[in-house]
């Protein structure tokens, strides 16, 4: 103490003259270190690091194996050469109308052979037949099965190295052809090639008796621990936490000690809710890093479409965060804002469901009479593709009925996390050549990055003004 | 009462109005503190003086009036960044510990991690928390947590301190201590502005004092000011003066030997006559004290009845 004097005061002297913004950033590190032993000082956050690593722990016992399953998918193949077949009801077609449908060719394949292991790495060599009706159709030649041969809607099954004709000149007339081809693996047969999934070694099997395409797997997998279950678990801890932060901080005898600081009390504010926030956000991120990466080891599927669920995820939670912030300075309540603050994430949720109705329901209608979509999945377990049948008499589609018009009318006014939901999926189905029903519905131009996180965005804001305005004006 | 006018007062308040609702909680307060006063502010519960504190910090508007702080309207940036604070009640974030806490607050003050790192460990020791830098504050005792909010007050070397009871809980050997510590705040000329109900303490400490009541500053001065108000001389001569009166003076017996003497006009004049008497009666004078009243009866006598400021 006695020395006082001759410290000179530094603060004294020192701070009038600073500028202003290496202060901010100061009070703003300050405040970011703040957040993160509040953070820490949750003991339920062990719990959730114990959960998630749990999940990881039992996700890294899994085990992913191929199915032997090349002869189906060349015949995949084959039949995709010709017109489709799907969906024709055989009594109601005439011959005439059965040949132009189908191009006037049948595609089949008479003899396969791998020429390693029947795995989505091995290569085959195979005998190729196509008979078509010769006034109807055409020869083909082997340059164009060799570019034809292999693609199917949900990607390159096959690429072939090397095609060349068997038939001669009189099987081309009277429309028989056959091709010796050699076949590699395309650039999506791994991913719609069906694997076995199993969790602890071999002892759960999580998959059909003929597995499923590792895409698919991959994209279960990765759902489930990033947006899915492992998102959730740790987004509904995060709000638990980050819901007593205001409160903690704006409780009589503890904010003036803040208030009296030289900072503008909404800069105050604002800088806890963006340490709060960035703490989340570097749990978010490891956890999205864990999904990438336990995919990655365990199924050696790399694409990195599955990042784009860290920004959703982050938007999703500022957006929660901004309405427990404006709960938390209203009530004074940690209980009061967590509440508030789930219940609002059950509204978004249910909100966003609903409007997916809404739109699938538009799409059905849009569709009747052509064919639904299928995946690759489907056709090997043998379904047969159906056309989209009108509703039965009498009944609304979704979207026109009461319930619907008001679902889609609440969805309108509110964020539109679901569709950042959706864009992820959009993306993850688009890298892992996912197909079917849901991923028509995502492919829907009605979802749009700029539009779900500009929204998001907007909201986030109008919450966080709303909690700066109360907070900057009241008495503590 | 502000005799030697500074240019700019530490606090300066005009007609302070503020209303909670329908309660009037101050109704024109005026009160300067110049710069270097230890200043002490007086009354009863629901008075007012952690209501005037906060206006002064800028914490709570005032509905009318006018406040300013080292020539600086209250509420600014700048005039907060010369103040330290120490609330009554107050409830440190208790998931910190020591050093961690002063220095999150240094560096919303606006420190730098260097006069951070400079000022935080001797200011610890200082407030006798030195060796619990380990221990959360949720494992602190009631001095204790007092201690570290008084040290947040003192950490970025304010020229103005204001601190709502700052004794409370704190042991006696404790008190003193902080006693010093202020004395030695006040030296480097800092101001320091206490709001407290120790009476014992704020006569032993301040400079100035004010009392105020339901709102109304009802006095303001320096200890001596304030408790010579009537003043009273406690006598000893070598006989009984006991005949010694007349109108403008009273005796009555204290303590064997000593005669209590009230002077109607106080000042020197009083005493004066009244001495000269004694001497030409040929009563010798063997014991003369001052008996001022204490700031307790003082207080005590403005708590009881209802009198206005003078
Ligand atoms: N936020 C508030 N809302 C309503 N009334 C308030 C508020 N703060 C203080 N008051 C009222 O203002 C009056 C003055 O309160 P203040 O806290 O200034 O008293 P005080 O002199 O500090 O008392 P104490 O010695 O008990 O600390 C009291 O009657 C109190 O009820
Ligand atoms: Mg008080």
């Amino acid at each position: 103490m006695t020395d006082h004097a001759s410290q000179a005061s530094p603060a004294r002297e020192n701070n009038p003259t600073s500028p202003p913004s290496p202060r901010l950033l100061r009070a703003f590190c300050a405040m970011l270190l703040d957040a993160w032993r509040e953070f820490l000082d949750a003991k339920i956050l062990l719990l959730l690091v114990g959960l998630i690593g749990l999940l990881f722990a039992v996700a890294l016992t899994g085990r992913i194996e191929p199915q032997p399953a090349g002869k189906n998918y060349l015949d995949l193949s084959a039949r995709a050469m010709a017109a489709d077949l799907e969906g024709v009801d055989l009594s109601q077609e005439s011959v005439a109308s059965m040949a132009g449908r189908l191009n006037g060719s049948v595609v089949w394949i008479a003899k396969a052979e791998p020429l390693g292991a029947d795995l989505p790495t091995g290569q085959w060599n195979v005998e190729l037949k196509r008979s078509f009706v010769p006034l109807v159709a055409g020869p083909l030649a082997a340059e164009e099965v060799q570019a034809r041969f292999g693609r199917i809607a949900d990607g390159q099954l096959w690429r072939v190295s090397k095609a060349e004709e068997t038939s001669d000149a009189l099987g081309r007339t009277v429309g028989m052809q056959s091709f010796q081809l050699t076949v590699a693996p395309g650039a999506d047969l791994r991913l719609l090639w069906p694997h076995q999934f199993s969790l602890f070694g071999d002892s759960l099997d999580l998959t059909p008796p003929r597995g499923a395409p590792l895409g698919l797997e991959v994209l279960i997998l990765q759902k489930l621990l990033t947006t899915g279950l492992g998102g959730s678990l740790l987004l509904l801890v995060s709000v638990v936490v980050t819901a007593a932060f205001v409160p903690n901080m704006i409780r009589k005898g503890t904010l003036e000690l803040l208030l009296v600081r030289p900072l503008p009390r909404w800069v105050l504010l604002v800088m806890k809710y963006v340490g709060a926030l960035v703490f989340v956000t570097v749990l978010l991120g490891l956890l999205v890093l864990a999904g990438w990466l336990i995919t990655g080891i365990l199924a050696g599927i790399w694409s990195p479409g599955i990042l784009l669920a860290l920004p959703s995820l982050i938007l999703f939670f500022a957006l929660l965060l901004a309405v427990s912030v404006c709960v938390g300075v209203l009530t004074r309540s940690a209980v009061a804002a967590m509440l508030v603050t789930v219940t609002y994430w059950a509204v978004l949720f249910i909100a966003g469901q609903m409007h997916n109705q809404v739109v699938e329901s538009r799409l059905r209608e849009e569709n009747v009479g052509k064919l639904r979509p299928t995946s690759v999945v489907d056709s090997l377990r043998g379904a047969k593709p159906r056309r989209e049948e009108p509703l039965k008499a009498g009944r609304v589609p979704f979207y026109r009925t009461a319930v619907g018009r008001v679902a889609d009318g609440i969805y309108t006014v509110l964020p539109h996390t679901e569709d950042l939901d959706n864009l992820v999926d959009r993306q993850l189905m688009r890298d892992l050549a996912v197909s079917g029903p849901f991923r028509a519905l995502v492919e829907r131009a009605e979802f749009s990055w700029s539009q779900a996180v500009g929204l998001s965005l907007l909201h986030t804001l109008a919450f966080l003004a709303v909690a700066c305005a109360i907070f900057s004006r009241r008495d503590p | 009462m502000n005799s030697h006018a500074q240019p700019t007062p530490a606090v300066a308040v005009k007609g302070l109005e503020k209303r909670y609702g329908s309660l009037q909680a101050l109704s024109g307060v005026s009160l300067e503190v110049e710069p270097g006063t230890l200043f002490g502010l007086l009354g009863q519960n629901g008075a007012g003086k952690t209501t005037l504190i906060k206006i002064l910090l800028g914490l709570v508007a005032p509905t009318g009036g006018r406040a300013s702080l080292l020539g600086q309207p209250v509420g600014g940036l700048a005039a907060r960044r010369e103040v330290g604070y120490l609330p009554e009640d107050h409830r440190l974030p208790d998931y910190h510990t020591a050093p961690s806490l002063l220095d999150f607050y240094g560096a919303l003050q606006g420190l730098t991690r260097r006069e951070r790192q400079a000022r935080i460990p001797p200011l610890l020791e200082m407030l006798g928390l030195k060796g619990r830098e380990k221990l959360r504050i949720r494992g602190y005792s009631k001095g204790m947590k007092q201690r570290l909010g008084l040290a947040q007050a003192l950490l970025h070397r304010p020229r103005v301190l204001f601190l709502d009871e700052p004794t409370d809980g704190i042991d006696p050997v404790g008190r003193k201590e902080i006693r010093d510590v202020l004395l030695e705040e006040q030296r480097s000329g800092v101001t320091v502005f206490i709001n407290s109900h120790l009476l014992g303490e704020v006569e032993q400490l301040c400079d100035r004092v004010a009392i105020m009541r339901r709102g109304h500053l009802l006095v303001s001065g320096t200890v001596a000011e304030l408790t010579h108000i009537k003043p009273s001389w406690l006598v000893g001569f070598d006989s009984s003066p006991a005949d010694l009166c007349w109108e403008a003076c009273q005796l009555e017996p204290a303590r064997p030997g000593l005669w209590r003497v009230h002077l109607d006009s106080p000042g020197p004049d009083g005493l004066d006559r009244f001495l000269a008497e004694a001497q030409s009666r040929g009563l010798r004078l063997r014991h003369l004290e001052a008996e001022r009243a204490t700031l307790e009866d003082l207080y005590l006598a403005l708590a009881t009845h209802d009198r206005q400021a003078p």
